[in-house]
């Protein structure tokens, strides 16, 4: 009787259980659904705030630039803008003549949008935006469809940069932005708003986010894109929206992939899954080049690191062929110069190299005999007399010091493993020359204030994940002005004919004549090696087989808003 | 003392305690190093554009300024505005805490429960079989490693079997279907908290089972418990209204120690199952530097930590008549 009444008392149970296995197979409605995988959540989908990765994909799936990059070419093309601005280099304006273009809600997107949007960024110095527009002058719309951008001088970024940046509605910022005004922190108060709908002028539009759960985006049956050609290819969107999961890790994004619970997976795959992931049948892996760059920095204000013949030798020491055989399991590239090689329009094709093919002995031999003609010393030197390479010990400077212990700081393992692995086997190829080097894990929001705010290091690796395709930031990274606490020149790289090309280059209009300035700065940088690039890390990108087709390959992978303009179920 | 006085006085030294830890908190945070506006700039931005963020940020003031500022938005009930989010740090947490609190505190409650009857059972088997396996369990859950457990009983139940969700709390296919009543999207949650629950069960009902039990054995060898034998009592009244009661009250100090700490939620099953609570957010906060989110959970755990001591402290007095204040 107590067995009988002890299954009633859990009986309730029986239809609970039930009701919730009810709830775990796929859904029926999701068949033009993409379901992607992010291993974060967008912050904020507030336009002038959004610093982060994940924030800036959404929104570029809804605000729209002018112009945006040809994703085989990688040549800036027309897209908001019906064709290519005409520069006047008398009056230095630059005219751009609007496709016609409307918003989700069937407004059309005009002139006065775009120049509300740089008005904005300009009268509340939008820190993410500002440099890009700071200096424009003035903004005209002689017509809805036209606009004319007045420039203080001819600017090498207006085409890559000021006409890269999203153009927001005027009609849905406006309020915020006059309520902002009449704060006592304007640009606090902008940056702080919270747009309660999104318009957009791209193919989604946000439907719903749901925080820490998915967020979702329809097709925008008015995106102007839609059946045009663009680009030789005819636009879509073909599939009904996009849903984004997030997943606080990738072992649970794969295994969601594998299962079919999405369709793809929107990060970078470690090379530890990629020989399961080949072997699944459903499962399609895509390699990418990145516009990354991953290099070792030194500090050019204490010595040895302010003797080029001591960097010359370190860069010689450094066989990146192993590191990208040993650490990244071959997925990844050598780089030379600190522009990635998949940027062929800026990447320099003939920079100074280090022990390009050398095997460890000769490596050893030749940076020996580089610090040896530059007048270091051993107590016991790396090559003996008979030329065969041993141990060294006791490295001195010319002048006869003994040469103090330094650190190579790298990010921790958990944040980077193929950083941290690096800076252990470069400490250990230092330490044969009889360098006292010693690389040091750091977390990395303390390494990024030791390099970068404090300026106090002796060498460090760090990465640029996503650089951008104008290599302007070659100016940011080695111009003497950014040599300051939170400049880019972290570095401490001074070179006055350097900083002469740079600027020349930031105001040259001409791409030919740009490229050749370019190409110049980084055979430069290759020569005086204030930063080594290692490499260039292969992106693998994973897909579900037999959902969508249409895939768009392009430098930085095939997440792309070609790709999600162009994906068509199957 | 009666109660209420002592109750009094306790929230007095809380008060002070707490005033002490809202300090340290934003002493901690200032020396802690990173930089919050070094992982919001890009090779794009001008050093400038930087010390503008600083500026919006709060950061640019003396930090005798910003504390008072500190102290000012915390008696006026405002814990600032997240530096990522850019939204207020009260409605993130009030946002991300009903989950957390709905995981953590039925995960707890329900390992308390079962850990302390098994508990009772083993030590009442001390000896035999039935205690050998209980407490071998206990301590082979207890001690397994966290992010293992969690991602082998996905990999299990969810992705071999697919009787439950990979991660996450909700399933878009429900919440996003304009038919789905309250009752099928509890459902939906339900079904994703079930791996969540049950591996911070695995992990947490150990500890209740080991306490119970010690507490239980200490309780066996007193002289009342010898008087109930002598008196002819059956074994299971003996067991149930003698001793267990008087050995619950060390428990009592765990249940209620853990249900404070559950509201911090758990970085490592918050993450590896990507339930959106306060746990990943804190530590998260932590790393990106996010000051006020940071400072915001750290001190809603203390206080409620604190305040947990004093209910526990009371229902000590409450349930054993021995003492008072």
């Amino acid at each position: 009787m107590a067995a009988i009444l002890g299954r009633v008392r859990f009986a309730w149970l029986v239809p609970m259980v039930l009701a919730v296995l009810g709830t775990a197979g796929p859904s029926s409605h999701a068949a033009d659904l993409l379901k992607v995988g992010l291993p974060d959540e967008p912050k904020t989908l507030n336009v002038f705030r959004a610093s982060g990765r994940w924030s800036g994909r959404v929104l570029a799936l809804m605000y729209q630039p002018l112009l945006v990059r040809d994703p085989e070419t990688l040549e800036l093309i027309p897209w908001l803008a019906a064709e290519m601005p005409v520069y006047d280099p008398e009056a230095v304006t630059y005219t751009v003549r609007l496709r016609e273009a409307n918003w989700s809600d069937g407004s059309p997107v005009t002139a006065g949008d775009v120049a509300f949007t740089g008005r904005v960024i300009r009268e509340f110095k939008v820190p993410k935006y500002y440099s890009k527009w700071k200096f424009v002058t003035r903004i005209d719309t002689p017509d809805d469809r036209t606009v004319v951008f007045h420039l203080s001088g001819p600017k090498a970024v207006f085409l890559s940069r000021t006409l890269a940046t999203p153009i927001v509605p005027a009609k849905e910022w406006t309020r915020a932005v006059e309520a902002a005004r009449k704060k006592e922190k304007p640009l606090r108060s902008l940056m702080n708003h919270r747009p309660k709908t999104l318009l957009s002028s791209g193919p989604f539009v946000l439907k719903e986010w749901r925080k820490g759960a998915y967020l979702y985006l329809v097709r925008n049956d008015r995106f102007f894109g839609r059946g045009q050609e663009i680009a030789g290819r005819t636009l879509g969107p073909h599939i009904d929206g996009i849903l984004l999961k997030f997943f606080g890790t990738s072992d649970a994004a794969i295994l969601a992939l594998k299962k079919g619970t999405i369709d793809m997976f929107w990060w970078g795959i470690q090379p530890g899954y990629i020989e399961d992931l080949e072997r699944d049948p459903n499962i399609q892996l895509y390699r990418c080049e990145r516009s990354a760059l991953y290099y070792m920095g030194f500090n050019l204000r204490k010595p040895p690191f302010d003797d080029v013949a001591f960097r010359r030798a370190v860069a010689t020491l450094v066989d990146k062929q192993f590191i990208i055989r040993r650490i990244l399991q071959g997925m990844g590239e050598e780089m030379d110069t600190v522009v990635p090689p998949g940027n062929q329009l800026w990447c320099c094709p003939d920079p100074r190299t280090y022990g390009k093919g050398l095997g460890r002995a000769d490596r050893v031999r030749a940076a020996y005999r580089l610090l040896k003609e530059a007048g270091y010393s051993w107590d016991v030197p790396p090559v003996n007399d008979r030329g065969e390479v041993v141990k060294g010990r006791g490295i001195r400077y010319p002048d006869g010091r003994p040469m103090q212990p330094w650190t190579i700081l790298t990010p921790p393992t958990d944040y980077d493993p193929l950083r941290a692995m690096s800076g252990t086997i470069i400490q250990g190829w230092l330490q044969d020359l009889g360098i006292p080097a010693s690389a040091r894990p750091m977390a990395f929001s303390a390494l990024l204030q030791q390099v970068k705010t404090r300026r106090d290091f002796d060498a460090f690796i760090l990465a640029y994940g996503s650089l951008s395709l104008d290599p302007d930031y070659l100016r940011s990274f080695f111009h003497s002005d950014n040599d300051k606490p939170r400049g880019w020149n972290m570095s401490g790289y001074v070179n006055p004919e350097y900083d002469r090309l740079a600027e020349a280059a930031a105001s040259t209009i001409d791409t030919q004549e740009r490229r050749r300035l370019v190409w110049q700065m980084q055979r430069i940088v290759a020569e005086d090696v204030p930063y080594l690039p290692l490499y260039n890390p292969t992106l693998v990108e994973a897909v579900r087989k037999g959902r969508f087709g249409g895939w768009v390959k392009t430098l930085g992978g095939i997440g792309n808003l070609w790709s999600f303009c162009e994906l068509k179920p199957l | 003392m009666g109660l209420w006085r002592y109750a009094a006085r306790r929230l007095v030294q809380i008060a002070g305690l707490f005033y002490v830890i809202l300090t340290v908190l934003f002493i901690v945070f200032r020396l802690a190093p990173g930089d919050p506006v070094e992982r919001m700039v890009d090779p794009s931005m001008d050093p400038e554009d930087a010390e503008v963020l600083m500026a919006q940020l709060g950061l640019d003031r003396p930090v005798g300024v910003q504390y008072l500022y500190y102290l000012k938005n915390f008696v006026s009930g405002d814990m600032g505005i997240s530096f990522h989010y850019g939204e207020p740090v009260a409605e993130i947490i009030a946002d991300r805490l009903p989950n957390t609190v709905l995981l953590f505190t039925s995960s707890t409650i329900l390992a308390a429960v079962v850990g302390v009857l098994l508990g009772k059972r083993a030590s009442w088997s001390k000896g035999r079989s039935t205690d050998t396996v209980l407490t071998f369990s206990a301590l082979a859950t207890h001690t397994v490693f966290l992010p293992w457990l969690a991602l082998l009983l996905i990999w299990l139940f969810a992705y071999r079997l697919g009787w439950f969700p990979i991660t996450g709390m909700v399933s878009e296919d429900v919440w996003l279907d304009p038919g789905a009543t309250w009752w099928t999207r509890a459902v939906d949650v339900a079904h994703h908290m079930v791996l969540p629950l049950a591996s911070l069960f695995l992990i947490q009902f150990g500890t209740f089972l080991l306490v119970m039990r010690s507490s239980m054995l200490e309780t066996l060898k007193e002289d009342y418990i010898l008087t109930a034998r002598a008196k002819g009592l059956p074994e299971r009244v003996i067991r149930n209204h003698h001793a267990a009661p008087n050995a619950a009250l060390p428990v009592l100090t765990t249940i209620g120690l853990s249900l404070a700490f559950s509201i911090n939620g758990g970085a490592i099953t918050e993450t590896v199952f990507t339930w959106p609570g306060i746990g990943r957010e804190l530590v998260l906060a932590v790393s990106q530097n996010d000051y006020p989110l940071a400072q915001a959970s750290f001190l809603l755990i203390a206080a409620v930590v604190l305040l947990a001591n004093l209910v526990v402290d009371l229902l000590y007095a409450v349930l054993d008549p021995r003492i008072r204040y």
